[in-house]
């Protein structure tokens, strides 16, 4: 009986995967134009990010605030990073839309189609492996166990960099839009 | 049933054959080629003694487990081709052998709980088969994931390959499970259901297939620019630069 239930769910789980196929096929990737990208795109502060992932810094709260203040002031730092990676996805999604494109997603490559949609990918596959991280984390009631982890421990996941991931997405994006006008080319770098 | 509509998984096995060969496909997945090569060899083995009972019930389970091995070399390959793209994470390389576990595990529970009809050498083949469709089925499942969680692009070999093994698992599993409800007209069903599935799978790899897969990194015969997008291409990078220490 058990089995029998475990071979159902892979079934179903089968058949799922078949219907998104399905619908990927069939939608393919929304047609993003020059102009639907830079205003989807939500700045990422890089300097907050290093201030938050900076081990020096959760030393010096740990040293200033008392035990209870410090876990609270983490739980906040902890959100805000949240929201940094959110956005990091998001706006790599953004981006690789584009990039399909502007390249055809009808191609069949050996890996990723361009440099932007590899570094794409990279910062997309640090953003999931953190956001895991710090939702396990932030649904944990750690204050109640009087731990707090650091946030400078998330700086890599899955053996990347996360700001190096999404420095190198900026220069990607730049070095894929070179065809645009200064100016666009600004806002872009502006809203990444 | 009739020879010639037997045969169809084999004619198409031979035209993929054929496309792998030209498009050198063989390089990019040698366990996959092996796997296609050996299903071939062991479909005219199968026809050309299927008058003959001793034999081709011994060629027909020698085969069997040999379409499982390779069946499970072939994810392994998938699996090892995708990670090693994302990221060397040294809990990337227990995900084949969990799989595996899980595979097994399923298929043993199973077998205990609903033994199949066979004894001996062909019990431990069937068992080994379903293992081998779980596998597959979950293969299939956690690369859906992968594709739907960090975009990647689905018109890659390893995913054409997935699906049509995950689109043949799919059929096996629901028959195993469901139905063996029809009593009688069980194994004139699993037979038509089975082939159908199957020319369906190599039809999903044929298409795969038969375009040309681009290399990922920029071919060496591409165009040079010319010097002017060159010197465009450093005064944008200079000022993305700038952008960056002021922005620090």
């Amino acid at each position: 009986m058990f089995s029998q239930i475990l071979i159902w769910l892979l079934v179903a789980s089968n058949a799922l995967g078949y219907i998104y196929l399905l619908y990927r096929a069939w939608t393919r990737v929304p047609r993003r134009d020059i102009d639907d990208v830079v205003p989807f795109l939500y700045p990422v502060d890089l300097s907050l990010m290093e201030s938050l992932l900076d081990p020096a810094a959760d030393f010096e709260l740990r040293w200033q605030l008392s035990p209870r203040e410090f876990r609270e002031a983490q739980r906040r730092r902890m959100r805000l990073y949240l929201e940094l990676l959110r956005r990091m996805a998001h706006n790599s999604t953004v981006l690789a839309e584009f990039n399909s494109v502007l390249l055809g997603d009808d191609k069949f490559t050996s890996g990723p189609a361009s440099k932007l949609e590899e570094e794409a990918v990279k910062v997309r596959l640090y953003s999931w492996c953190t956001r895991l991280r710090l939702g396990i984390w932030l649904s944990l009631p750690l204050n109640a166990f009087g731990v707090m982890p650091a946030l400078a421990c998330l700086r890599t996941a899955a053996d990347l960099d996360g700001p190096k991931a999404y420095d190198d997405l900026k220069a990607a994006a730049v070095a894929a839009f070179v065809q645009l006008e200064p100016a666009e080319l600004e806002t872009l770098t502006r809203n990444l | 049933m009739n020879v010639l509509l037997q045969t169809i998984p084999l004619w198409l096995l031979a035209v993929l054959l054929f496309l792998l060969l030209r498009g050198h496909a063989y390089k990019a997945c040698p366990w996959f080629f092996a796997y296609v090569a050996f299903g071939v060899a062991a479909g005219l083995i199968r026809v050309l003694v299927r008058n003959y009972p001793h034999l081709y019930y011994a060629t027909y389970w020698i085969t069997e487990a040999g379409y499982d091995i390779l069946g499970l070399l072939v994810m392994y390959e998938l699996i090892r081709t995708v990670l090693q793209k994302l990221a060397r994470t040294w809990w990337g390389r227990l995900i084949f052998p969990a799989v595996l576990l899980a595979g097994i595990g399923l298929s043993v529970v199973r077998a205990l709980s609903a033994p199949p009809q066979f004894s001996g050498l062909a019990f431990y083949i069937v068992t080994g088969e379903i293992a081998v469709r779980c596998v597959q089925a979950l293969v299939f499942t956690g690369l859906v994931a992968i594709v739907l969680i960090l975009g990647l692009r689905w018109r890659q070999y390893p995913f054409g390959i997935a699906t049509g093994f995950g689109g043949y698992s799919f059929v096996a599993l629901l028959m195993t499970t469901k139905f063996s409800d029809f009593g009688t007209r069980f194994t004139f069903l699993w037979g038509w259901t089975l082939l159908v599935a199957y020319s369906i799978a190599v039809l999903i790899w044929i298409w795969f297939f038969s375009v040309p897969q681009k290399p990922e990194t920029p071919s060496p015969d591409l165009p040079t620019p010319s010097p002017g997008a060159l010197q465009q291409h450093q005064a944008t990078m200079e000022q993305y630069l700038d952008w960056l220490r002021r922005m620090r």
